[in-house]
């Protein structure tokens, strides 16, 4: 996940310009092939911060602000017009939950522009912010005082247990998409990546939220079982709605894989 | 004096912002606004907290523009109508746009690079002094913007006011 600099122009060295595409790649009506390609955004300081399979990520100033731009990559398995309609309902869903957790006091990034045509979305950038899963990371290797984790670990349950009581379900919830806004210290978390999320108030849907967590949790950082535990806890103590969705990630362990369905 | 920026995705746009203060006709600048005899989108500084929301504003307007998608019928008016938090475009005016009695006037010019606009010519027809943008804050009635974007007591705590108004302008076509 290295950053690749991009040159002053803001083209990225080594892409290919498909030859039928107009330059910007925003001319979409008219366009004889279809959804345009995922360029890179002209933004001066220019830099790809993340390549996933869903969207590229790129860091650069937009507006005199410093700004994420994620631009969706087209799947050209995807017969077009449901390509089409996906891209724009999990942008939809993206910056629609990004607005509903600010109004709740529920600390996202601020969407500065969407763009449909390009399927791009240009957010607020949490400059010097680091995910959860690097500090904890970090912590962990520098065998420092681990005490501080379980800290943390109670303030994102207090976190997800706001946003679950908004009946917001992120859809994606793992250690690299919560961030800690600087200083580290100050434990001051931001959600992030919303492009799978829904509206729902059933137990069940926040349940399997947690358990998505739960799993890239301990797969992802080992030994932290009792992280995980002061996490439910808090999420238990904060939400007023948790009994039943405790009681169904309960459940819903049960039915993970390999997990033996017999009473 | 004035602030001037390029937009990023629209190289060959820049937007202009004039401020001005003690302003004596405003009736007649908003009469010139309405018969297209000015150039620029005449708005009411009491409702601009930054620059940066003004920037938004344009950024969007341009690009419904050159996707032939705006909401109303020329850009300067886009650009009032995208400062709105809700779709309504004559409350867009209403609320953003300037009054007869306004003593302040923010003027906003959009120009692409074949045109070449004469900011003196803009100027002159303003009875008033023009002032830096650094002036903008003195002018913000921050009550009034706060009711206008419907802005909770949560969302203060999590950052400034700029970054309520500017989800709500960017993200009101899909809420």
């Amino acid at each position: 996940m290295a950053a690749v600099p991009v040159g002053a122009d803001g083209v990225r060295s080594g892409e290919a310009a498909d030859p039928a595409m107009d330059e910007t790649g925003t001319e979409a009506a008219g366009a004889a092939m279809g959804e345009p390609e995922a360029e890179a955004p002209p933004l001066p300081g220019l830099q790809l911060v993340h390549q996933g399979a869903e969207a590229r990520v790129y860091r650069g100033l937009f507006l005199g602000r410093a700004a994420v731009a994620k631009l969706r990559i087209p799947k050209r398995y995807r017969h077009p017009a449901l390509e089409e309609r996906l891209s724009r309902r999990r942008m939809a869903q993206e910056a629609r939950s990004l607005l509903r957790c600010r109004r709740a006091g529920i600390s996202a990034p601020v969407v500065y522009f969407v763009d449909y045509v390009t399927n791009s979305i240009y957010l607020e950038d949490i400059v010097g912010s680091i995910t959860v899963q690097d500090h904890i990371n970090s912590v962990q290797r520098s065998e420092n005082d681990a005490s501080s984790l379980l800290t943390l670990a109670e303030k994102m349950g207090e976190v997800l247990a706001r946003m679950h009581d908004e009946d917001l379900i992120h859809g994606d919830l793992t250690t690299s998409n919560i961030l800690l806004r600087p200083p580290v210290e100050k434990l001051d978390l931001v959600l992030i990546d919303f492009g799978l999320s829904f509206i729902s108030a059933l137990p069940e849907d926040k349940g399997v939220d947690l358990y998505v967590l739960e799993k890239a949790f301990l797969s992802t950082h080992p030994d932290t079982e009792t992280l995980f535990q002061a996490l439910l806890k808090s999420y238990a103590a904060t939400s007023k709605k948790s009994g039943p969705v405790i009681k169904k990630l309960d459940e819903v362990r049960l039915r993970g894989r390999k997990r033996s369905m017999v009473g | 004096m004035e602030l001037t920026h390029r937009l990023e995705l629209f190289p060959d746009c820049t937007v202009t912002l004039l401020l001005f203060n003690h302003v004596k006709n405003a009736a007649a600048l908003r009469k010139k606004a309405m018969e297209g005899s000015i150039e620029g989108a005449l708005i009411n500084p009491a409702m601009i907290v930054d620059p940066f929301q003004i920037l938004v504003a344009a950024n969007k307007a341009v690009h419904l523009h050159r996707i032939g998608k705006m909401k109303t019928r020329t850009l300067n008016a886009e650009i009032i109508f995208s400062l709105s938090p809700n779709n309504n475009i004559s409350d867009a005016f209403k609320k953003f746009g300037i009054s007869d009695s306004d003593t302040a006037v923010l003027i906003v010019l959009v120009v692409d690079k074949e045109k070449t606009v004469n900011l003196g010519d803009t100027v002159s027809q303003v009875e008033g002094q023009q002032v830096s943008l650094n002036e903008l804050p003195q002018l913000t009635d921050t009550a009034r913007v706060k009711k206008m974007y419907k802005v909770t007591p949560q969302e203060e705590k999590l950052g400034t006011l700029l970054d309520s108004i500017v989800c709500r302008m960017s993200t009101k076509d899909v809420i």
